[in-house]
C-alpha cells in the first residue's frame, strides 16, 4: 500500500506533535528511511526538550526584583508592649481610618462565610502581593490583597476559637498608639506595628482579645 | 488550645492540586516573560485568582489547563497595565540569568538559551504543548488559532532546535 501523505506533511506532523503521530504518518514512515530518521531525532531532542524547560527553580529564589517590596516589621518587644499596656488608650481612635476599614469590610462580606482553610502558597502570594510578611499562627479561611487607601494591603479573615475575625495588614498606614473602636455593629483595634498598623476586627459582641496576641505575634 | 475549623488538617484537593502545580506555573510564566521576578508576580496574581474562581473548576482534570490560561492572561495584564519593558535578550545572555543554568550540563544550558530565542510565536505553544501537556487542539483554543497554524508553529520551533543539535533542520512548509 502506497503512502498517502508526502514527506514534507510527514515532517510538519512529526516536528508539530511528535508524540501524537497519526496513521498516515506512521504508514509514510514504515517507508521513508529519511522520514523515519527525521522522527528519531525528534524523539530524541524531545527528552532534552522537556529536560530544558523544566527550571530548576531554586534558581529563582535569589530572583532579583525590579521592585523591592516593603518588608512590614513587627518585633517581638512592640507586641509585648502592647500587650502588657492592653487596657490603656493613648490616644483617641482614628475615625476617619476605622470607618474605612469597617467600610472596606462591609464590602466583602462574604469573606466571612467560607471555614476553608486558604492554602499556604495562595496567602504567600497575597503577601508578596503587598510586600508585606506575616505569619498567621491561626487558620485563615480568606486571603485576598485589597486595594486601601491607595495601597494593596493583605485583607484576611482569622479563625479564632471566638468565631472569625478580619486582620488588615496596613503597612502604610501609621498609628501612634492602639486604637480602640466601634463602628456600626463591629468593633476592633488598629495597633501601631514596625513602620506601619495591623488593624484587627469582628462584628460587635464576638470577642478577640485572647487570641490577638497569637495574631500579633505572626507578623515578622 | 484553640479549636480548628474543620477542613484545617485535610488540606482540600484543590489546594493540594495547586501547591502541586505551581511550580510548572512559574516554569511557564518565565518563558513567557523571560524574567524571574516578572513570572513570580504572574504567578502570584494567578494563585490569587484562581482560588477565588474555585467554584468554577468541576473536573480536577481540567485545572490544568485553566491554570494555564489565567497565567497567560495574567502576564498579558500585567504588561498592560504596568507598561513593563520588554525583556532585552542581551542583557539576559550578558547577565547569564542562572534560571537557565544547565547544573553543569552545558548542553541543557545552550538548548534553553536556544528556546529563550525563539520567537513568542513559537515559543509559547512549544512551551504549552511540552511543558503544559496541552493538545495541539487546546494549543489552538487557548491561543485563539487554528489547528493547523499551532502545528505549524511547534514544527517550526522545533526546526529551529535542531541547529543547536547539529541537526539538518526540514524544508519549511507554507
Amino acid at each position: 500500500m502506497s503512502s498517502v501523505i508526502d514527506c514534507k506533511h510527514a515532517r510538519l506532523q512529526i516536528g508539530g506533535e511528535p508524540q501524537a503521530l497519526s496513521g498516515d504518518v506512521a504508514q509514510h514512515i514504515a517507508t521513508c528511511t529519511a522520514c523515519s530518521k527525521f522522527r528519531d531525532e525528534t524523539l530524541a531532542m524531545e527528552s532534552r526538550l522537556r529536560s530544558a524547560l523544566e527550571l530548576p527553580l531554586h534558581h529563582f529564589r535569589d530572583s532579583p526584583r525590579k521592585v523591592a517590596p516593603r518588608r512590614f516589621a513587627l518585633a517581638a518587644s512592640i507586641v509585648l508592649a502592647l500587650l502588657v499596656g492592653g487596657g490603656v488608650w493613648l490616644l483617641r481612635p482614628q475615625p476617619a481610618l476605622a470607618a474605612e476599614i469597617v467600610e472596606h469590610v462591609r464590602h466583602e462580606p462574604g469573606s466571612w462565610g467560607t471555614r476553608e482553610p486558604v492554602p499556604p502558597a495562595v496567602l504567600a502570594a497575597v503577601l508578596a502581593k503587598a510586600g508585606v510578611r506575616y505569619n498567621p499562627r491561626l487558620p485563615v479561611t480568606y486571603a485576598s490583597p485589597c486595594l486601601f487607601r491607595g495601597h494593596i494591603v493583605p485583607h484576611l479573615v482569622v479563625q479564632t476559637d471566638r468565631g472569625p475575625v478580619t486582620v488588615m495588614v496596613l503597612s502604610h498606614e501609621q498609628v501612634k498608639a492602639q486604637d480602640k473602636f466601634i463602628e456600626g455593629d463591629y468593633h476592633g483595634v488598629v495597633y501601631p506595628a514596625g513602620s506601619g498598623s495591623i488593624a484587627v476586627l469582628a462584628p460587635k459582641g464576638q470577642e478577640f482579645d485572647g487570641t490577638l496576641k497569637e495574631m500579633l505575634e505572626g507578623a515578622l | 488550645m484553640n479549636p480548628r475549623p474543620r477542613g484545617t488538617t485535610a488540606t482540600s484537593a484543590f489546594a493540594r492540586l495547586l501547591e502541586t502545580l505551581r511550580p510548572d506555573l512559574v516554569r511557564f510564566a518565565f518563558w513567557l516573560a523571560r524574567d524571574r521576578a516578572v513570572a513570580e508576580d504572574v504567578v502570584q496574581e494567578t494563585l490569587i485568582r484562581a482560588w477565588k474562581s474555585r467554584e468554577e473548576i468541576k473536573d480536577p482534570a481540567a485545572t490544568r489547563p485553566w491554570l494555564l490560561t489565567i497565567v497567560r492572561r495574567e502576564h498579558a495584564r500585567l504588561y498592560e497595565r504596568k507598561r513593563l519593558p520588554t525583556v532585552d535578550l542581551a542583557d539576559v545572555e550578558a547577565q547569564g540569568d542562572p534560571a537557565l543554568a544547565g547544573d553543569g550540563d552545558a548542553g541543557l544550558e545552550d538548548l534553553r538559551r536556544a528556546i529563550m530565542k525563539l520567537p513568542d510565536e513559537y515559543r509559547e505553544p512549544l512551551v504549552l504543548q511540552v511543558l503544559g501537556g496541552l493538545t495541539t487542539s487546546e494549543i489552538a483554543e487557548q491561543l485563539g488559532l487554528t489547528q493547523p497554524a499551532v502545528l505549524t508553529r511547534l514544527f517550526r520551533a522545533r526546526n529551529k532546535l535542531r541547529e543547536i543539535y547539529g541537526l539538518a533542520p526540514a524544508e519549511d512548509v507554507e
